[in-house]
This record gives C-alpha cells, sequence and structure tokens, in this order.
C-alpha cells in the first residue's frame, strides 16, 4: 500500500519526515525521525562528525532509500515516487554536495546550463544570462570560462551552490556550503542565503559545523548524536546555546573540549 | 499611430509585449514567472523589444510587474535582459509595480552591464606552433619515460638491497589481481588461438600431406611467440590499465601528492611492488597459456587422426627447453613493460575524472606499443644468437 494513502499530502511544510530510519543494510544510523522543514526557513543540521548528518541529506533528497519511514518534499513522498512523479519532485529542488560535484568536463557556465538545457524551453543565450546572473550571486561571474580544476575547492563549491540554483528551486540542499571558504566569502555567501530565503522564499536545508554562521542564519536546527541515533535537540540555536541542560548540545554550541566538559 | 493589441495574448503567456507608439512599450506580467513558464515567451517579448527599438525615437520601456503572484531568479534575469536591451539602445526603462521584497536580489546584479561580457575569441594557433607544440609535448614524453626508467630501476635496485622494506602486501594485492583473477580470461583466449591455430595450419598442411606437422610447428609456434604475447596483451588490457586508473585517481586525489610532501618516493611506494607482481606474474601465467594452448592444439590434432602420444613425441622433437625457457624469459620482459607503463601512465595523470580514463587508455595504447617494440628487438636477438 502507498505511503501516501495512509496520510493525506499535508503542502504546509516544506519537508515532513515521518519515523525516517537512516542506515547502510544492518547498520542503523538513525532511528525513527521526526521533523519538519517550514516554507522559506533556514534549517540546519548539526551534528558530530560521522553521526550521518550527509546521510541524512542523502535521505532526504531521495539519492537514498530510507530503511524505514517516510520523506514528504511539498506533500508528495519521495521514497515511493517513481518514474516522472519522481522526476517532478527531483527538479523541485536543487542540491549542492559536500566537494561541489562539478562536472569537470565543463567549464562553470556549462556545468550550470545544464539542467537548464534539459528542463527548460530557453534559447542558449538566455540560459547563459541566467547562469551568470547565478554565478553572480555567489561573486564567480568572472569565472565563467574557468574549469572546475582551475579553480580552488572554496570557489568549486559555490560554482556548485549556484547549479544548484539553476532551475530556481523552491527547496535547497547544501552540504557544508561555508567548510573551506575564507570569512568574507562565508559572510557573503551567508547573506546570499538569507536574501534568497526572505526574498525569494526558498527553503534551505543545511548541512553545518560553523557555528558563526549557523548563529547568523538558522531559523531552526535539529543536532544529530552518534549514541542516541536520533534527535538530542531543536530549534533556535541560539536558545539553545544559552539554555540547553543537555551536556553534549551544551558543549557543540559553546566550544567546549570534550576532556573539559567531563 | 493607435493603441496596437497585444502581440501574444494566449492566456497560458506569463509575459505580454504592448506597444502605444514608436516611443513608449509597455511589458505586462502576470502570475508564476520562473524557468518553465518564460520558455518561449522571453524569445518572444525580446524579438518584439528588438523590432521596436530598431525605430528612431526617444524610446521608454514600463516593465509592469504588477500582476505578478511569483517571482523568481529567472524571472530577474529575464528582466536584466530587457533592461541591458534598452539600455544599449539608449532608451529608458522602467520597473512598475515589482513587489518590494524583489528588489534587494535586483541590486545584488548592479551594474547589470557585467552580465553582458563582450565574447573573446581565442586566438587561432599556427600550423607551425602547433607542430611545435606537438614535438615539445613528444620530447617531454620521451624525457618523461627516460626519467621514470631511471628511477624505476634505481628503486628495483634498492628494493633487492632493502628487501624488507619492500610493500609486499601491495606486492600480494597486485599478483593477486593481475595474476590469479586472469586465470580464466587467459585460459579461455589460449585454448581459443591453440585450436584456431591448430586448424587453421591444418589447412594449409594438409595440402602438402604434411598434417602431422601441424603439431611440433604450432607448439613452437605457442611457446616461442604466441604464449607471451597473448598473456602481454591481456594483461596490458586487464592490469596495464587497472594500475593506471588506481595510481591516476590517486594523483587526481593528491595522494601522491601526499606521499612526496612525506618524504616517499611514490615510485618505490606505488610502482615497485606492481613491477614486482608483473616479473611474477607474468612468465606464470604465459606458462599456463603454454599449456592450455598445446593442449588445445592436441585436442584440435584428433580430429585429424594423430593420437595424443604422436602430438606429444612430434612436439618434443620440435620444442627445446631453450625454446620455453626464451618465451618466459621475453614474457618476464613483457610483464616489466606492461606494468610499468601502466603505473607511468597513471602518475602522468592530470585532473578530473575525465582525465584518468585518458590514462587508462594511455596505459593499454602505450603497453601494446612497447610490447611490440620488445618482442621485435628480442627476435632480433634471437635470430643473431640463436636463443
Amino acid at each position: 500500500m502507498d505511503a501516501t494513502d495512509k496520510m493525506p499530502a499535508n503542502t504546509d511544510y516544506a519537508i515532513d519526515v515521518q519515523n525516517l530510519t537512516v542506515g547502510y543494510g544492518s547498520n542503523v544510523l538513525m532511528k525513527d525521525l521526526n521533523f519538519t522543514v517550514n516554507n522559506g526557513e533556514i534549517f540546519v543540521i548539526l551534528g558530530g562528525s560521522g553521526c550521518g548528518k550527509s546521510s541524512l541529506l542523502k535521505n532526504l533528497f531521495g539519492l537514498y532509500q530510507p530503511l524505514s519511514g517516510d520523506v514528504l518534499i511539498e506533500g508528495q513522498n519521495i521514497t515511493v515516487a517513481q518514474g516522472a512523479e519522481r522526476q517532478k519532485i527531483m527538479t523541485s529542488f536543487g542540491v549542492m554536495y559536500q566537494q561541489g560535484a562539478l562536472f569537470g568536463s565543463m567549464n562553470l557556465l556549462e556545468n550550470v546550463t545544464l539542467f537548464m538545457q534539459e528542463y527548460t524551453e530557453l534559447t542558449q543565450g538566455q540560459m547563459d544570462l541566467l547562469a551568470r546572473c547565478k554565478l553572480d550571486l555567489v561573486g564567480l561571474l568572472p569565472y565563467e570560462t574557468y574549469m572546475p580544476s582551475e579553480i580552488s575547492g572554496g570557489m568549486q563549491k559555490r560554482a556548485a551552490i549556484a547549479r544548484a540554483m539553476a532551475l530556481d528551486p523552491k527547496i535547497l540542499f547544501l552540504d557544508e556550503p561555508s567548510a573551506g571558504l575564507d570569512p568574507i566569502t562565508s559572510a557573503d555567501l551567508d547573506q546570499t542565503i538569507m536574501d534568497l530565503s526572505k526574498n525569494l522564499g526558498i527553503t534551505f536545508v543545511i548541512v553545518s559545523h560553523e557555528l558563526a554562521s549557523i548563529y547568523a542564519i538558522a531559523d531552526k536546527v535539529i543536532m544529530l548524536d552518534k549514541g542516541a541515533k536520533g534527535i538530542i535537540a531543536q530549534g533556535d540555536p541560539k536558545v539553545l546555546r544559552d539554555t540547553s541542560a543537555d551536556p553534549k548540545v551544551h558543549q557543540f554550541f559553546n566550544r567546549i573540549m570534550s576532556k573539559d566538559a567531563a | 499611430m493607435s493603441m496596437t493589441a497585444p502581440i501574444s495574448s494566449a492566456p497560458s503567456l506569463v509575459a505580454v509585449w504592448s506597444q502605444t507608439d514608436a516611443a513608449s512599450a509597455q511589458i505586462f506580467l502576470t502570475g508564476k514567472i520562473n524557468v518553465y513558464s518564460l520558455g518561449g515567451v522571453w524569445t518572444q517579448i525580446r524579438d518584439a523589444q528588438d523590432a521596436w527599438l530598431k525605430q528612431d525615437a526617444n524610446q521608454s520601456l514600463v516593465f509592469d510587474a504588477s500582476k505578478v503572484s511569483s517571482f523568481d531568479g529567472a524571472g530577474i534575469a529575464f528582466l536584466i535582459g530587457v533592461e541591458e536591451a534598452q539600455r544599449k539602445a539608449g532608451g529608458k526603462f522602467e520597473i512598475v509595480g515589482l513587489d518590494a521584497r524583489y528588489q534587494p536580489l535586483l541590486k545584488e546584479f548592479d551594474p547589470i552591464s557585467n552580465l553582458f561580457p563582450t565574447p573573446t575569441t581565442k586566438p587561432k594557433t599556427s600550423f607551425v606552433v602547433s607542430t611545435g607544440i606537438a614535438t615539445q609535448d613528444l620530447i617531454d614524453d620521451a624525457r618523461g619515460l627516460i626519467t621514470f626508467t631511471g628511477q624505476l630501476t634505481a628503486d628495483l635496485v634498492w628494493s633487492i638491497r632493502n628487501i624488507k622494506q619492500v610493500r609486499w602486501g601491495d606486492f600480494v594485492n597486485a599478483a593477486v589481481e593481475a595474476g590469479i583473477a586472469a586465470l580464466p580470461i587467459v585460459g579461455l583466449v589460449a585454448f581459443l588461438i591453440g585450436v584456431i591455430l591448430s586448424f587453421q595450419s591444418a589447412i594449409g598442411m594438409k595440402q602438402f600431406g604434411a598434417i602431422s606437422f601441424v603439431g611440433p610447428i604450432v607448439s613452437l609456434g605457442i611457446f616461442r611467440e604466441l604464449g607471451p604475447l597473448i598473456t602481454a596483451i591481456l594483461l596490458a588490457g586487464r592490469s596495464s590499465a587497472a594500475f593506471a586508473a588506481e595510481i591516476g585517481t590517486m594523483t587526481v586525489n593528491s595522494e601522491v601528492d601526499a606521499l612526496v610532501s612525506g618524504g616517499l618516493s611514490p615510485i618505490r611506494f606505488l610502482v615497485v611492488p606492481r613491477v614486482l607482481a608483473g616479473i611474477l606474474v607474468a612468465p606464470i601465467l604465459t606458462l599456463y597459456a603454454d599449456i592450455v594452448s598445446v593442449f588445445a592444439s592436441a585436442i584440435t590434432m584428433l580430429a585429424y587422426g594423430i593420437p595424443f602420444i604422436n602430438f606429444y613425441n612430434g612436439m618434443l622433437s620440435a620444442v627445446d627447453l631453450e625454446d620455453i625457457g626464451s618465451g618466459l624469459l621475453k614474457a618476464t620482459l613483457f610483464g616489466i613493460v606492461v606494468s610499468a607503463v601502466g603505473c607511468l601512465r597513471g602518475m602522468q595523470t592530470g585532473t578530473g575524472a575525465a582525465a584518468v580514463g585518458i590514462s587508462a587508455t594511455r596505459a593499454v595504447v602505450s603497453s601494446i606499443v612497447m610490447i611490440v617494440l620488445v618482442d621485435g628487438v628480442f627476435a632480433f636477438i634471437s635470430y643473431k644468437t640463436g636463443f
């Protein structure tokens, strides 16, 4: 039976995660996760290294099949969707991978226009202009003819964000967008994210460790823990930093070394 | 001039061009403006605008976005495209009714002329220059090969003197991958070559009533030439390409750089174990290919009424231990060449996924060329020395 039959589609949320269990085979990383992401929200997933943040993200946007549970993206269940329906859901969001994952054989402009060529009826000139706008947003306009191998890692990440925005998706999944960026670029990127969220109503789901950036942009965070195999805290990051009684959460948000916490 | 009706009035269109007279026009936007809904419409509007701009007047265009329900990056790009055309023609441009929340995004693109770079054409290189570059590449390649050969020889000598420090774990992995895993394909190809060679030879020999000589001549050919050659070409296709791809991926991921910056020789770490594996595996695989191939030939000759024992005796009369040794020595050389060339091409990998594919291809091509070269030199030496 289709899971969407049981639960009526709720389009109030950009993403609605229900009883999601994430893992590989018998190795369960996280059990029975339940959370929602509101439309236009900047939602940050936190947690120590290796707790499965990136795996959770890949489950959210349907790259990996969860062990159990459902992920509704704008009311549509991506875990059961097939064929054209699945493709439609897939084009409603953009993804930036941790290492950028740009296509090495194409220059930056071509990387950004690729998905437009496949999904829209725009002419090449129009797509190029659109792509230049995206590259301008991430500060890479002068580098449009560069190949990914010719630019730095941080620039590759920004180019990957531009590519993720190519079709102006309603949701953007970013895997550690500001890691490896210099503070100025990182702050610029935060501002761009906030502008896009506020002005265009784009929903962001971001995996990040950068506390400064999290405090600046996040509307809501969830913190995952390896031991608990689930969410140990959620809410406004500043409130969590100041009020959380959980030692792990307190330690994380206040950058306290592990030996000092004990 | 009277006010003309909008050119495009289909209900699904999100943007409509409307021209009051030669000096003023409007673009009316309605509904959801996005990358999908603008398909086609964008071109229509821009064409109409260009046609209108050709008339000589102090033209002003109003971009009316008051009925827009949603506007995104594509809408902004469309707006910028229209504005730029207007700006270039020296006309006026005014935005009306655009929701205030889109203004900050619009400001991000100031000045919009940056988004329209003047197209640059790459200067064409002349024939002389491209020939020079090609020659230089060839010389660099040869120099790389010579340097690599020197370093490899030095490191092989080093590994004999410091036998305990050789990466024997890598050696075993490479030997298993290149050797044991290659047994089925080498066996299959050797068997079929044995059968085919015997049948083809038999057709010719039968005309001279010399069918009993097929066994000896085929066996000699297999031991001296075909066994080593089949094995070497299969090694080139399987292992040389694998070495190139593996080391190539390591090069792309800066793993080779990590060895160098750690003060270690990548040749000693990566190449020596693989070349040693090639030296071990090639003669063993060749011997196996020889046996399978000769056995296949013996089975084939049964069809021509030559019993096993006759085939065996015929073979003994033609093939000396020296012939087998000559084939195995050649196989060892092939093993060195194939594994070393694979590693060299891997270490010469550029950047990106495509570079690894190029390296693997170059490894196979270079290996086969080197095999043929070594074979030719060896044939000449055999002819002169009788070995």
